[in-house]
């Protein structure tokens, strides 16, 4: 069998050459007699369940709230989530592997996304992607990934680390990333996206778009 | 010109429900309460206020046709913004959250609906907590809730994380990933207005569009409608990005100059460097050239021009950059995207990729590029929604706008990568089905 | 609630005039016109189009883009343009796409040569590629489950398969996985997609990527045959193509695509598609054994013959128990051998008792007759004590239908839960053999006489569950059905518990011959319905008519074996120690009988220790005859294969058996025993094999239906139910019969797997309580009999009862049954 690249943009379970265990059980609803969920899981997914008119609305509240607590959406984790909200975990299944923020491998705690689309990339967004990774090593707790576009493009090249948006970036802030979040310190917060006044030149604030500088 | 969207906007705490309140917020809301939901529904339809998400389409219109009766009915906010390029929705959730939870109150009582959602895409994880904390400021002043300031209208709110993907900004593809299923687009029609989310009749609109509701409002549809030009009515936000020196969200009237935007307000390109192309409307828009720089930035002149006003985001191109790097960044994007519903879009976008690849590496012929325009052929106007028309559209442009670049860099790999013509010949394409 | 009424349109087609029915999409309208529009991902068996394959696409006047004819309904007045250079374009774009990544592997796929990626390629395709880049290539073919053999690199997405797992079957396991090119067809986890209707999918899957593992490789289109019949392995009895190669079912599909919409609706379960196995195999018997001392053996028809003819030795002391899977014609001619031949009237088909001839009459009033549609379009729908999934599965299929498509009001009550307990509005959980307290509660609390709560009481249910039941029955719309197990009307108290459930039909106005309401009657053996009233009961002959004398019901008989009043037994496709309640009782009377003359086609317990004759029983795939589907619908068999080493059809057996006894049946070809039995049964009238035909005929639709005989009138006095026992420390025993305990799945190679041994479904806390664990090994036993099974922990049992399964080889829940109570208490203990 010829050996197909794939799964290169994102992190992305391969499945296609699994065949089904035929010693498993078939994967019914999870009998909640049988499946144990840690109690704050639980409450979460309940929680979330609460906000809708119709309860599987909360499968994306409800994996994330599975994902922070286990640290991705391992089987064990789906499980849980089924039985609380009364599906299959086929489903979720279907759900999780659907959306890029949903890890369905083993992955580092703290997540880096690069944006490495068009305007992020025209300001050098691959190299600053190749030195996450590099920075990063084979340090197991870093998730770094290059993502499609996070809506930021007026700080490229950036990257949202652990949810915070930071740009723009440059190659050297790679390491200071790093070293940063390796010491429970805000990555590079001078970066912060949220620190930026408007570039519109009109607003009439106190602070204008010159403001940052 | 007045600041309408961006009033105040970087206002220390403007985020927080006091400062709102003292720079006037929810004064529309009191105001339009005061009125009936139709009269409200047309100052809406007076405004003449286009949606903001891309498809334009007139947001009084859109509402007026949710049927009236007490089913359940549903307001979505669609804050999903992931059309590369666009940031407009995130810089105003971020920084005027209650401006959103203004227009939707009010919307929601125009359109008579009382349960609604925003679906804002879960890399906002910063705008999301600012947007919870918002909503619960609202609730607590009774802006939310049951009988709201007394009136009839009872409205309840819900933010919604999303968890990365592009295709759930498609209204449809969201509808189905808010009932937490995959954001696969439906079938259109039945239409949201009537069959949307759960079923119920739902009214659907981008961030912008709901976030300009309490100035139309304010200032009356009429006075609304009178900014701008003909058939773009108002003022728009514009994410400016890629080779301009300064980035960034500009509100504009429509109808201003292209090239005042690109050049005035954003700088322009760094100094030496000339227009390649740009894209008017964000990534899913036919790319215009430095000779449309003086087009006006509207939505009737744009699509004159064969591109769109889309989202509103300009991506500039520079001279230096090759045109089949946007293309490939561009294919690679559509197709991780695709949802994989419809045969055209999923298949198509990988195999645009495929030969954007060869081409890139030198291992295509000028025929290739015949191919390529004729797959962008195949999708356009063949898919269930429209995520794969909006990578044929660019890429076609591109084709049709720099084949002699396409085919010299097809030559220049060749060169670099010492590849015979020989070798290519192997890779004209053969029959293969034979009848 | 009221049915689409067809309404014709017209419109043009390729400049054809084209009358089509109003509301139905373009692909269809377009066929009504002979003109054919290519499509993959429609089916609407699925539910509504999804327009994912764009195959369909089609130019429609005053429409500037393609629109998709899958999901464009057809108007008055539209043109359509198929044949367009525009509409070429696109399908010959689709096909070029979607064989991208196809691997063209036709020579060595299953599905070559009736596959429509095949035909569509060569009838719409551009007959080019010129996509040059390599194929994807991937790992295949690749288990799916035991059965389904998945080749992910054939797939195109269709999202069929996928949309019958959670539309159809709604069991959720079947999903896509990843998004745009890398999406693929999988279930969580690596877990195999075992559910009781996977089996679909092969056939919905429009190219290679799903095939059955059992056919795979067996035939090609050309090497095979279709023949129609009746699968009679439930009473759902589906309508079935037979794919039959030299003298072989190799496959079973559903008749002719769409199925039978008065049955089945074009589904099938895993059983029926895949137990034809069991017509082929070793285990089966195929030539006639008498017992010679201990052992049984071959021996001529002629011995076996006048073995059983010694029956005539027993007149006045013989018995018989008629089986779900035996024809009309062969009940029919064996009453007539044991009635006119043997003076006996001993004759049941029913496990748990009789049934008195009033009460049998009023239930088979054809006025109370719901059909299997009226499951989809009733107002609401009342399900006691059945569960669709094991009893008639094609049933829970409708069901769910009829709550996803028409917003049927699904309730539910009975003692073990449901599988579509999830589906319903009111699932009421009574105490195991409390059917009758529920009944009596709900005909108290619908108006009728007697004190509901004390009633709702005495089945363990609460008092204001039932009242709102009953509201929602009452006030849901006029169309309801109610659909019964025969365990309802099983036990002493049996016929209580039917006057009851007649009492609740008066009050809910189902007794007034309104069409789309009623009662529905799932039998516990396939042609349960057939055989009763083709005579194989103690209480009423063919036609329920009053018998020369009332027999013994199937209790009565063992007693009266063990009492030395029945000395002969003759078990026509039943067997006792498997499905009759008092297995110890029944093991003695096999044991006393000095003859028991079987048919069989596998070696159970009953046949390899107590028969004296045993005839090998035919398999449905080679029977002629008719059968009677629980609502009335008669089926014709017809025989796709010859018969299997000697076996001889059945009704000649008992033809032969009868005239060497002395009683010449005057029958000798299957038509002429059809003639005879429809001539004995008054409301059969005029009927004939034509009128039954290939969809069968509801003879309760038939106006010779007046000539039922009128049975007692509703309302009836109820007795105060039973007080269900308190469970007190013990626990209550309820018993249920899965869809696989069947011998049919226990010799089928492909099927043996689902026959998992004996499991006893308990509650969490009563689990805690005994201090027992999910899968351990216990004893469930009563009055010294105990009978081994895993603990199966289901938090949706309620608390005080434990469920076992009938109907299995071993570890049979039928020991623990008393005669005449289906409720015993039991305890359950570790296993030593
Ligand atoms: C592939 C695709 C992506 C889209 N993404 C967005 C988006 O991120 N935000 C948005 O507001 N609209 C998006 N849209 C447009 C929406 O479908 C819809 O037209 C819009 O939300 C309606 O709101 P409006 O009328 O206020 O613009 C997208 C459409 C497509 C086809
Ligand atoms: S496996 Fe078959 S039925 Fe399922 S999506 Fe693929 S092609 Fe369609
Ligand atoms: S059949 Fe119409 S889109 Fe598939």
């Amino acid at each position: 069998m010829t050996e197909v690249a794939r799964f290169t943009h994102g992190s992305r379970i391969p499945g296609w050459d699994d065949a089904a265990d035929l010693e498993k059980a078939p994967a019914g609803v999870p009998d909640p007699a049988i499946t144990e969920v840690p109690a704050e899981l639980r409450e979460a997914i309940e929680a979330a369940m609460a906000l809708y008119p119709d309860r599987r609305s909360a499968a994306i509240p409800a994996l994330h709230a599975a994902q922070e607590h286990h640290g991705w959406c391992s089987p064990e984790a789906i499980e849980q989530v089924a039985a609380v909200m009364r599906v299959t975990p086929g489903e979720l299944t279907a759900v999780a592997t659907f959306y890029d923020m949903f890890e369905t491998v083993p992955v580092g705690a703290h997540a880096v996304y690069v944006c490495t689309n068009i305007s992020c990339s025209l300001h050098g967004a691959d190299d600053l992607y190749e030195a996450m990774l590099a920075a990063a090593g084979d340090d197991a707790g870093f998730n770094v990934r290059s993502f499609e576009c996070l809506g930021a493009c007026d700080i490229a090249p950036m990257a949202s680390v652990d949810g915070v948006y930071l740009g723009p970036l440059e190659l050297a802030d790679a390491e200071r990333i790093v070293a940063d979040v390796r010491a429970g310190r805000p990555p590079v917060p001078e970066k912060e996206l949220v620190r930026r006044a408007c570039a519109d030149p009109g607003v009439t604030t106190a602070s204008g778009p010159d403001a940052e500088a | 010109m007045d600041k309408l969207l961006f009033r105040d906007i970087d206002e220390p705490g403007l985020n927080t429900l006091e400062i709102y309140e003292r720079r006037g917020g929810y004064q529309a809301l009191r105001d339009a309460l005061k009125r009936r939901p139709d009269e409200v529904l047309d100052q809406l339809l007076a405004s003449r206020l286009r949606g903001r998400g891309g498809a334009g389409f007139e947001m009084g219109k859109k509402a007026s046709f949710l049927p009236k009766g007490t089913m359940d009915k549903y307001l979505v906010c669609n804050a999903d913004e992931s059309e590369p390029g666009t940031f407009k929705d995130r810089e105003l959730m971020q920084k005027n959250p209650h401006q959103l939870i203004e227009g939707m109150i009010i919307a929601a009582y125009a359109a008579e609906v009382n349960r609604s959602f925003i679906y804002i895409r879960g890399e906002y994880a910063e705008q999301a907590d600012i947007l919870d904390a918002a909503i619960v400021e609202a609730e607590r002043a009774g802006y939310l809730g049951d009988r709201i300031l007394g009136s009839e209208l009872t409205l309840s709110l819900v933010l919604h994380r999303g968890a990365g993907a592009y295709i759930c900004g498609e209204e449809t593809g969201l509808l189905d990933s808010l009932e937490g299923k995959r954001g696969n687009p439906r079938l259109k029609p039945p239409f949201p207005a009537n069959q949307g989310l759960y079923q119920g009749p739902t009214l659907i609109n981008n961030v912008e569009t709901l976030s300009t509701v309490p100035a139309i409002v304010r200032m009356g549809g009429d006075a609304y409608a009178a900014i701008g030009v003909e058939n773009s009515s108002g003022t728009k936000l514009v994410s400016i990005s890629g080779h301009v020196r300064r980035p960034g969200n500009y509100e504009v009237v429509l109808g201003t100059s292209s090239r005042e935007l690109i050049y005035d307000l954003a700088g322009g390109p760094p100094e030496d460097r000339g227009i390649k192309l740009w894209f008017p409307g964000g990534s899913s828009s036919p790319v215009l050239t430095a000779d449309d720089l003086d087009l006006s930035y509207d939505f009737d002149t744009l699509a004159k021009a064969g591109s769109m006003l889309g989202s509103g985001a300009i991506i500039v191109v520079d001279d230096a950059t090759p045109v089949v790097d946007v293309a490939l960044k561009l294919a690679k994007f559509y197709r991780h995207e695709s949802c994989g519903k419809c045969t055209p879009c999923r298949e198509g976008t990988n195999w645009t990729v495929r030969m954007l690849e060869r081409i890139d590496a030198g291992e295509a012929t000028p025929m290739d590029l015949d191919i390529m325009a004729s797959v962008q052929d195949q999708i356009i106007g063949h898919c269930l929604c429209v995520l794969g028309d909006a990578m044929a559209m660019p890429i076609s442009s591109m084709v049709a706008k720099f084949r002699p670049e396409f085919e010299a860099h097809i030559e220049a790999a060749r060169e670099r990568h010492g590849l015979s013509a020989a070798i290519l010949s192997a890779a004209v394409p053969q029959p293969a089905l034979a009848r | 609630m009221p049915r689409p009424q067809p309404t014709p349109v017209t419109l043009t087609i390729d400049g054809r005039e084209v009358r089509a029915t109003e509301g139905a999409m373009l692909v269809d309208g377009a066929k009504q016109g002979d003109i054919e529009i290519p499509y993959f991902c429609y089916e609407p068996k699925l539910g509504p189009p999804v327009g994912a394959c764009r195959m369909c696409l089609v130019e429609i006047e005053g429409i500037p883009k393609l629109q998709t004819a899958c999901s464009t309904p057809v108007k008055d007045g539209m043109v359509v343009h198929t044949q367009t250079a525009r509409v070429k374009a696109a399908q010959e774009s689709v096909v070029e796409f979607l064989l991208i990544n196809h691997p063209l592997d036709c020579p060595v796929c299953d599905k070559g040569g009736e596959c429509p990626l095949q035909d569509i390629s060569y009838g719409w395709g551009g007959g080019t590629s010129r996509f040059i880049e390599p194929k994807r290539h991937f790992e295949k073919p690749l288990a799916l489950s035991p059965l389904i053999a998945i080749d992910r690199e054939r797939c195109i997405l269709c999202y069929r398969c996928v949309r019958f797992s959670q539309d159809v079957a709604e069991d959720h396991q079947l999903v896509l996985h990843e998004r745009g090119y890398h999406t693929y067809v999988g279930t969580f986890d690596g877990h195999p997609y075992v559910a009781p209707f996977s089996g679909n999918i092969i056939e919905l899957c429009p190219v290679g990527a799903l095939t059955s593992r059992p056919y795979r490789f067996r035939a090609r289109p050309w090497d095979i045959e279709g023949a129609g019949s009746v699968c009679t392995l439930c009473p759902a009895q589906c309508n079935v193509t037979l794919t039959v190669r030299d003298d072989r079912v190799l496959r079973v599909l559903t008749r002719d695509h769409d199925g039978n919409p008065g049955v089945d609706d074009g589904w099938l379960c895993d059983k029926g598609r895949f137990a034809y196995q069991s017509f082929h195999v070793e285990e089966r018997i195929v030539e006639p054994l008498v017992r010679e001392g201990d052992a049984l053996r071959a021996v001529s028809w002629e011995r076996a013959l006048d073995a059983a003819a010694a029956i005539a030795r027993h007149a006045g002391r013989a018995g018989a128990l008629v089986g779900g899977q035996a024809t009309n014609e062969e009940a029919f001619l064996l009453q007539r051998l044991f009635r006119e031949g043997l003076d006996s009237g001993d004759i049941d088909s029913r496990a748990g008792g009789g049934v008195p001839l009033e009460l049998e009459r009023a239930l088979a009033a054809p006025a109370l007759q719901a059909s299997v549609p009226d499951l989809e379009f009733a107002h609401s729908v009342l399900l006691v004590d059945c569960d669709p999934v094991d009893d008639a599965p094609i049933l829970d299929l409708r069901i769910r239908k009829g709550v996803r498509r028409h917003a049927v009001a699904l309730s539910v009550a009975s003692a073990r839960p449901t599988a579509l307990d999830a589906s319903a509005h009111h699932a009421l959980r009574h105490a195991p053999g409390a059917g009758e307290a529920f009944l009596a509660a709900l005909d108290a609390a619908l108006g009728g006489p007697g004190d509901a709560r004390a009633r709702a009481d005495a089945a363990g249910l609460d008092a204001e569950a039932v009242a709102s039941l009953a509201a929602s029955l009452r006030d849901g719309g006029e169309d309801v059905v109610i659909a019964y197990g025969e365990r309802l009307g099983a036990g002493p108290r049996g016929p209580h518990a039917l006057r009851a459930l007649l009492n609740v039909a008066h009050r809910l106005g189902l007794d007034t011959g309104r069409a789309g309401a009623g009662l529905l009657a799932v039998p516990a053996g396939a042609n349960g319905r057939g055989v009763r009233e083709a005579g194989a009961s103690p209480t009423a002959g063919p036609g329920l008519v009053e018998p020369a004398a009332r027999g013994r019901d199937a209790a009565a008989i063992a007693r009266a074996v063990e009492d030395g009043e029945i000395t002969a037994l003759w078990l026509l496709r039943a067997d006792p120690l498997r499905s009759h309640p008092d297995q110890a009782r029944w093991r003695a009377a096999l044991a006393r009988a000095g003859l028991v003359i079987t048919h069989e086609s596998v070696m159970t317990e009953a046949v390899r220790e107590h028969a004296t004759v045993v005839f090998p029983a035919e398999a449905y795939a080679e029977k002629a005859g008719t059968v009677t589907h629980p609502d009335g619908r008669l089926q014709r068999l017809r025989p796709a294969i010859g018969h299997a080493g000697d076996v001889r059809p059945e009704w000649q057996v008992i033809a032969e058996v009868a005239r060497r006894a002395g009683l010449d049946l005057g029958v000798s070809t299957p038509a002429e025993a059809t003639a005879q039995f429809v001539a004995a049964v008054p409301f059969f009238a005029g009927l004939t094999l034509e009128d039954i035909g290939g969809r069968g005929v509801r003879w309760n639709e038939r106006e010779a239906a007046t000539a039922v005989p009128a049975g007692a009138a509703a309302p009836f006095e109820l007795d105060d139910p039973p007080v269900a026992a308190g469970a007190n420390g013990s626990l209550r025993l309820g018993t249920f019969r899965s869809i696989w305990a069947s011998p049919e799945v226990e010799i089928s190679p492909a099927l043996k797997f689902l026959a998992r041994g004996p499991s006893a479904e308990l509650a969490p806390a009563d689990a805690r309580r005994l201090g027992l664990a999910d899968g351990e090994t216990v004893e469930v036993g009563s009055n010294g009999t105990r009978v081994r099974a895993s603990v199966a922990l289901r938090a949706s049992v309620p608390v005080g009862s434990v469920f076992l399964e009938t109907g299995l080889a071993e570890g049979s829940a039928t020991a623990l049954e008393g005669e005449d109570d289906g409720a015993a208490l039991v305890e359950i203990r570790p296993a030593s």
